[in-house]
């Protein structure tokens, strides 16, 4: 099921999981910009980054490496890079 | 791929509840300063006189101070360690500093009474009994007088620094702080580099110094601010970097994010050097077991603590800990793990 799933429905899901997690506000999935700066325009840090992670592990049942944190830079990367594994999985 | 699910490890409610507390505090981005090269002591194996930081030019200005203040808050920065030399010395900046940034921590010998205005956490350090502190530090009196400064005042959490040579006093010197109502934490001595004497660790006094904070921890759960997993994380035989990784810029390259991009140690001049910056500089890497340097270092390995309940649990006492030593008005639940956990990767020595 998520295999086979677009990238532009992954990056909702996504960034619907962010906005739960992190309880940021006055943004919807859809109108999250998956190309903002994650540390510099959302205000991400890297305990928030490793909550999301851990959620996404539940979720895809794939591991975000903590070595690989700093090129998660932004919402379509985090998104590319489940993607990435996902299909590697497949 | 772990077996435990983040869903299944945060079911339980009072671990759902752990880990909705502490995450409250994700938002707390520390750096550190000097505030001056005065001290009215001189301790044997001091930090601050290690190496270069001791010669930075003093920098006693309250308007620069405010400035230094608006532009770290300016940079995402919540929150201030103030040390070296001695805080209590130069009072205006740390009500300045106060003023500008209102959580933070100080760390000070406790001779002189640091003014209520000021409302960070303080952290009066301990080295042993009078006798102990007398040899050692050249000061008489010591646990006295830092009683008497601090006895019934919330801001103050006193760390007892363990020697290879102070173990048998913890007792006495605890029971002391708990009759008076005091909160007190443990460190550990972490060698300067190229410091080679007697205050270094041995693996017996690392076995030794666990079993008596194990045992001061059962004895006073009232009064001792630890919980079983912070005893294994800082007397094992490996130091917090090759446990954990270091966070600090002195040892991780990275900038992107977290304390590699956000963490700046200053010097009394105003400068700081990012080869430099850990919480405690000229501390040895390898021997690293500060109380100060776990804080950060063991709290931002999140990921690798939810493998199984246990871990987990203990992790979250050491943020727990973490957050009640750090946090004035933060109060320390009960430790969700009472038996001692292994370090992911490693075991338990
Ligand atoms: S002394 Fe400790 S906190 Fe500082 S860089 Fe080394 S391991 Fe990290």
């Amino acid at each position: 099921m998520a295999v086979a799933m677009e990238l532009d429905q992954l990056i909702l899901n996504i960034a619907g999981i962010m906005i739960r997690e992190l309880k940021l506000e006055d943004v919807t999935p859809e109108t999250f910009d998956p190309d903002l700066d994650l540390v510099d325009e959302v205000g991400v840090d890297s305990m928030d980054l490793a909550t999301v992670a851990l959620v996404l592990r539940d979720q895809y049942r794939v591991r975000i490496d903590e070595d690989d944190y700093p090129k998660l830079k932004t919402l379509r990367l985090i998104s590319q890079y489940i993607h990435g594994k996902l299909a590697a999985g497949a | 791929m772990a077996e435990w699910t983040f869903a299944a490890l945060t079911a339980e409610p009072e671990v759902r509840a752990r880990w909705e507390r502490v995450r409250r505090y994700f938002f707390l981005r520390e750096s550190t300063y000097d505030m001056t090269r005065r001290c009215n002591i001189r301790c044997e194996g001091c930090y601050y006189f290690e190496g270069d930081k001791q010669h930075a030019a003093e920098h006693g200005d309250p308007d620069a101070w405010r400035a230094l203040m608006r532009a770290e808050r300016d940079r995402g920065i919540t929150y201030v360690v103030l040390a070296g030399a001695e805080p209590s010395l130069v009072p205006e900046l740390l009500r300045v500093c106060h003023e500008e940034m209102p959580l933070g921590a100080i760390a000070s010998n406790g001779i002189m009474h640091i003014p209520r205005a000021v409302g960070y956490r303080i952290h009066v350090s301990v080295w042993g009994n009078d006798e102990t502190s007398a040899r050692i530090r050249g000061a008489r009196h010591m646990l006295a007088r830092q009683i008497e400064n601090y006895k019934g005042d919330s801001r103050a959490v006193f760390v007892y620094t363990f020697t290879p040579h102070n173990i048998d006093e913890a007792g006495d010197v605890v029971a002391t702080l708990a009759r008076e109502d005091c909160k007190v934490t443990f460190n550990m001595f972490s060698a300067p580099v190229g410091y080679s004497g007697r205050l270094r660790h041995t693996p017996e006094s690392l076995a030794r110094t666990r079993r008596t904070m194990t045992e001061l921890l059962a004895r006073h759960p009232d009064h001792v601010l630890f919980s079983p997993y912070n005893a294994v994380a800082h007397t094992h035989r490996l130091g917090l970097h090759d446990l954990f990784g270091c966070s600090y810029p002195r040892r991780n390259p990275s900038t992107d994010l977290g304390l590699g991009r956000s963490f700046r140690q200053y010097r009394t001049d105003l400068e700081w050097d990012r080869d430099a910056a850990c919480c405690v500089p000229d501390t040895d890497c390898p021997d690293c077991r500060h109380y100060a340097a776990g804080s950060a270092v063991v709290t931002a390995r999140l990921f690798r603590h939810a493998t199984d309940p246990d871990t987990f649990r203990s992790w979250l006492d050491y943020v727990d800990t973490y957050l009640a030593v750090w946090v004035v008005d933060y109060t320390k639940g009960r430790n969700l793990c009472e038996r001692m956990t292994a370090p992911p990767g490693f075991g338990l020595d």
